[in-house]
């Protein structure tokens, strides 16, 4: 699909959408997004599900909270041309790490070792004061401010989201075809053989841990200035089961999805909530997720991309793709 | 940094001694082997017979219980598997398992990378970068050049065979072995590979597992029985044809493959 079909809509969205579809809809969207994506790169290029892509979202999140204008009086105030690099710098590093934690595990256990880390990170800043303020966290929270305008502006924050989000998908689809990007697709089908070209195999994962971070890392700082407030709650289980549903409703065979799981996620958690109580919202994603699975393990997008092919050319149909 | 200080006149691969066990069981036991710069080596020897896991163990892809191992001089018995490529050692695999979602031309970019090594390999892919280059002059040599964009989920066995070849082959190796290559291979791509064996420069050392007769014989200038995991015999083709010893437990009893 050409870009430009689906950039130039996007760009033109402004002009038809109110405040309240263009920041609780679409930037909220672009956000989860990019979160999401941070996942789908991993699982699909990595072949590791990941539950600490909160974790790293966070780091970045708290970083910005900590060093720029917030209301409880904790941090440090620093121009936010050092604070967003240190963001960023501190999701990678902290990606980095846990990659190579998580390096010798595959499957489950690098579920469980991720999820453990998200956790232990969810507690640990529920309980320290002099950096996270406890389970209150942050609040209070302001962007940026660039020539008297606020980045928290619903259009320029839905631009800058937009573009993050432009930016990042261009990213991975230049990371993948890197030297480095290959050698993570190697990792991911046949570990072993990867060694045996002489190949370190712990430098790709840390490398694709690290690239997760930087994509989680923008996501969490835009998601801060969303939020105007972080706290324990924005690292908990909430969030990391959130990122693994948009990702899975999306399919994690094409990191885009993360935007159409993130769009399908966020419209139904925006209206769901008007026309059924709270608690039966988990089970309305829970039946769609299930829907997703059973249907199109692909996700959302391979289904479209799958109906497109379809609708082109019918007539190959029976054919072998050569 | 390829290490690269071989000795002149030494052996290419000499093996003392080498065993390897799996719990209780050697898989083999006592091997010596002394191979020469640049001979045809080839290494017969039942299903079972040990084959497989002694070179898994020259290669370092497993460790060898006992004995010691020489490449060119230098003892390699406790280096890890890249150090050992970047001496110029490399291997086809019984079974191949290569990366299915990457492209023929990504996974011989790859063998080159590996072997080279350093910090080159993070580097981005630029047009005219050497190394793709090499990709594709070993996509040529191995016969896969014209399948060089398609993944290598899609291709066909005997394109999978050539393409552990044409991995083998990256950068010039110093001696090569090559588990079954022809292993299910059709009786037309048989010629094919053997034509590609007979066609490797002639200073390059070849170990070849073989169940073909033909292809061993005719590309081989002496051969190694291994039965039950030990060194039975030892010779040149026309010797080993001729040992009892060999017929009774080989020759005599192989029921094709
Ligand atoms: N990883 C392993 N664990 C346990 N036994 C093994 C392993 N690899 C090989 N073996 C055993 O070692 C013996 C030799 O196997 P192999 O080297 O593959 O023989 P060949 O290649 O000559 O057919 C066989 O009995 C096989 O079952
Ligand atoms: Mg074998």
């Amino acid at each position: 699909m050409r870009p430009a079909l689906i950039l130039i809509p996007l760009l033109a969205l402004p002009l038809v959408l109110n405040d309240f579809w263009l920041t609780q809809v679409a930037t909220r969207s672009l956000i989860l997004g990019i979160m999401a994506l941070s996942l789908s790169f991993l699982a699909t290029y990595l072949g590791v599900v990941s539950f600490a892509q909160a974790t790293m979202a966070g780091i970045a999140g708290y970083t910005i909270a900590y060093f720029g204008p917030n209301s409880v009086g904790i941090g440090v105030q620093l121009p936010f041309w050092i604070s967003i690099p240190l963001a960023l710098m501190l999701a990678v590093v902290s990606g980095g790490l846990i990659g190579l934690i998580a390096r010798r595990s595959r499957g489950i256990y690098a579920i469980m070792i991720t999820l453990a880390i998200g956790v232990a990170f969810f507690y640990f800043t529920r309980q320290n004061y002099t950096l996270f303020n406890g389970w209150t966290g942050f609040s209070g929270v302001r962007a940026p401010e660039i020539g008297g305008l606020s980045l928290r502006d619903p259009l320029a924050l839905y631009l800058l989201s937009l573009g993050t989000a432009v930016l990042a998908l261009a990213l991975v689809s230049g990371f993948v075809r890197s030297p480095l990007g290959l050698t993570i697709q190697a990792v991911r089908d046949a570990p072993g053989r990867v060694l045996a070209l002489g190949i370190s195999v712990t430098t790709p994962i840390v490398a694709a841990f690290a690239f997760s971070g930087l994509l989680a890392g923008a996501g969490g700082i835009l998601n801060v200035w969303y939020q105007e407030r972080i706290s324990s709650f924005s690292v908990g289980l909430g969030p990391i089961i959130d990122i693994l549903i948009v990702a899975v409703i999306g399919g994690l065979r094409h990191p885009a999805g993360a935007f159409v799981g993130a769009v399908v996620f966020v419209l139904l958690d925006t209206f769901a909530v008007d026309l059924i109580d709270r608690e039966r919202f988990n089970t309305l994603i829970g039946v769609v997720l299930l829907l997703i699975v059973i249907v199109a393990p692909g996700g959302l997008q391979q289904l479209a991309s799958d109906w497109v092919a379809r609708l082109r050319r019918p007539e190959v149909k029976e054919k072998s793709t050569v | 940094m390829p290490v690269n200080h071989s000795h002149t006149n030494a052996n290419a691969l000499e093996v003392r001694g080498i065993g390897k066990r799996f719990g209780g069981f050697w898989a083999v036991q006592d091997i010596d082997l002394t191979v020469r710069p640049g001979e045809r080596r080839a290494i017969l020897g039942p299903n079972g017979a040990g084959k497989t896991s002694l070179f898994n163990v020259l290669t370092g892809d497993t460790s060898a219980t006992t004995g010691q191992i020489t490449l060119f001089g230098d003892s390699v018995t406790r280096e890890p598997i890249n150090k050992r490529i970047q001496r110029g050692l490399r291997r086809t695999y019984q079974h191949a398992h290569l990366f299915n979602g990457l492209t023929v031309r990504d996974t011989l970019f790859l063998a080159v990378a590996g072997v080279r090594g350093g910090w080159r390999q993070v580097l981005p892919l630029r047009a005219g970068d050497d190394r793709l280059a090499e990709a594709e002059r070993l996509a040529e040599v191995a016969g896969v050049a014209d399948v060089l964009d398609r993944e290598t989920s899609e291709l066909s066995h005997g394109q999978r065979r050539q393409l552990e070849i044409g991995i083998a082959l990256a950068e010039k190796p110093k001696i090569l072995l090559l588990d079954e290559p022809a292993a299910g291979l059709s009786p037309a791509e048989r010629p094919k590979l053997s034509a590609l064996l007979m066609s490797l420069p002639k200073d390059v050392t070849v170990v070849l597992i073989e169940h073909d007769m033909d292809i061993a014989l005719q590309t081989s200038e002496s051969v190694s029985v291994l039965y039950n995991g030990r060194m039975l015999a030892e010779g040149s083709p026309d010797d080993i044809m001729r040992n009892e010893d060999v017929h009774r437990v080989y020759i005599g009893g192989a029921h094709g493959h």
